[in-house]
């Protein structure tokens, strides 16, 4: 009798089996567009496109981060943000990678489970083999941060800590961003039209004034359809210059623009 | 070949066609150009594809342009292929300019001479 509970210890901590978890095989997309706006549902105009002026959403930011965002946007409306990504290499990171176009993979086992996005590079990787995250002293912040979670019948519930933030990322490119400090609580799951809907909860002492809810959902792709290497560096005839100004280069490198910012 | 017009209609292709990987904002998204050209190159490259067009200006002068579109996977999937474009064929073109008036543009859509088209054109 004394060895029940052991038993029952260690049922609830063995991964789920293979047949147990959902099927989310396939190339899927995002139902979400508006240029990459990260959360659409508070996004004015709601059909205005991340980069374009006067577009914004309305977490609810502390003082200090309402003015940081506007200070972007006041970049944004003189096209001197730099995107991170638009340097090719760099990650979106985490949680902006579920507002990315081109296509996404959800690869899903008992013991982690990977997302992986073809407009790269980024792969998140939540564990769920009864991990948790690493003690401080062997974390540090990195674009998708460190993801551990367990199954819940056919949800996926995990929490994401030690996203690199402000620093080298950007929530999208009206320029919203978060702190190193923020953490992010999702659930996903299957909806009843076959909709692969992820719920956040994001946290961040440092930006946000109360927990910022953030629903996106991914619609899968007919059947065989394939992803694709992105191999952004490929052919980047757009670099950006010291000011955050995007160039465009003809074919031999040359810069194409009449007007070009000092630096 | 010597017809470039800039239509300048507002309620037709507003919105760049394009999700980029960086900003768009150098092209006049308010504006549209149409005008044939002859394609020089296409480049079916990440992170978009390019088409190298020759267009014959007003003034009788041939000039390279080059006017990007989106990234390949995702126009792959919406019809696009790597022979979309040939050197030498014949299209017409709509493209945003640039704002500052240099020898680039968005891609909008085209149409070939047996009358098909890619990307926006009928709207």
């Amino acid at each position: 009798m004394r060895l029940i509970p052991v038993i029952c210890l260690v049922l609830l901590c063995s991964p789920t089996r293979p047949d147990e978890l959902p099927d989310w095989s396939g190339v899927w997309q995002r139902v979400e567009g508006n240029a990459g706006m990260f959360d659409v549902s508070t996004t004015v105009p709601p059909d205005g496109r991340a980069g374009s002026p006067g577009v914004r959403q309305h977490p609810p930011l502390t003082d200090e981060w309402e003015a940081k965002y506007r200070a972007n946007l006041d970049l944004v409306a003189r096209d001197r943000l730099p995107d991170p990504i638009s340097r090719c290499g760099t990650p979106a990171g985490f949680p902006r990678m579920l507002a990315l176009p081109d296509v996404y993979e959800f690869i899903v086992r008992p013991e982690q489970t990977w997302i992986i996005t073809e407009n790269g590079p980024n792969i998140l990787r939540i564990y769920t083999d009864g991990r948790k995250h690493p003690p401080p002293s062997d974390l540090w912040p990195t674009f998708t941060g460190d993801s551990v979670g367990w199954w819940n019948g056919q949800v996926l519930e995990f929490t994401t800590v030690a996203m690199i933030g402000e620093a080298q990322t950007v929530l999208d490119r009206s320029g919203l961003t978060l702190s190193d400090q923020a953490t992010v609580e999702t659930k996903m799951y299957l909806t009843d039209g076959g909709l692969l809907r992820a719920e956040l909860v994001i946290k961040d002492p440092l930006v946000l004034t109360e927990p910022w809810y953030v629903t996106r959902h991914f619609r899968r792709m007919p059947p065989g359809t394939k992803a694709y290497d992105y191999a952004c560096a490929e052919n980047n005839r757009n670099p950006i210059t010291g000011t955050g100004q995007t160039l465009t280069l003809d074919t031999d490198g040359r810069v194409i623009d009449k007007v070009i910012e000092n630096e | 070949m010597n017809r470039n017009a800039c239509l300048c209609l507002l309620l037709l292709f507003l919105t760049p066609v394009v999700v980029a990987h960086h900003s768009f904002a150098m092209f006049d998204s308010d504006r549209f150009v149409e005008t044939e050209a002859t394609v020089v190159e296409f480049q079916w490259t990440n992170p978009h594809v390019w088409i190298e067009i020759m267009v014959t200006d007003d003034t009788e002068t041939a000039n390279q342009w080059s006017i990007e579109g989106g990234g390949k996977n995702t126009l792959f999937r919406s019809g696009w292929r790597p022979n979309t474009f040939e050197p030498g064929d014949v299209i017409s073109i709509r493209y945003h300019p640039m704002h500052d008036g240099s020898h680039a543009g968005g891609f909008i859509g085209a149409r070939f001479p047996d009358g098909s088209t890619i990307g926006r054109w009928d709207e």
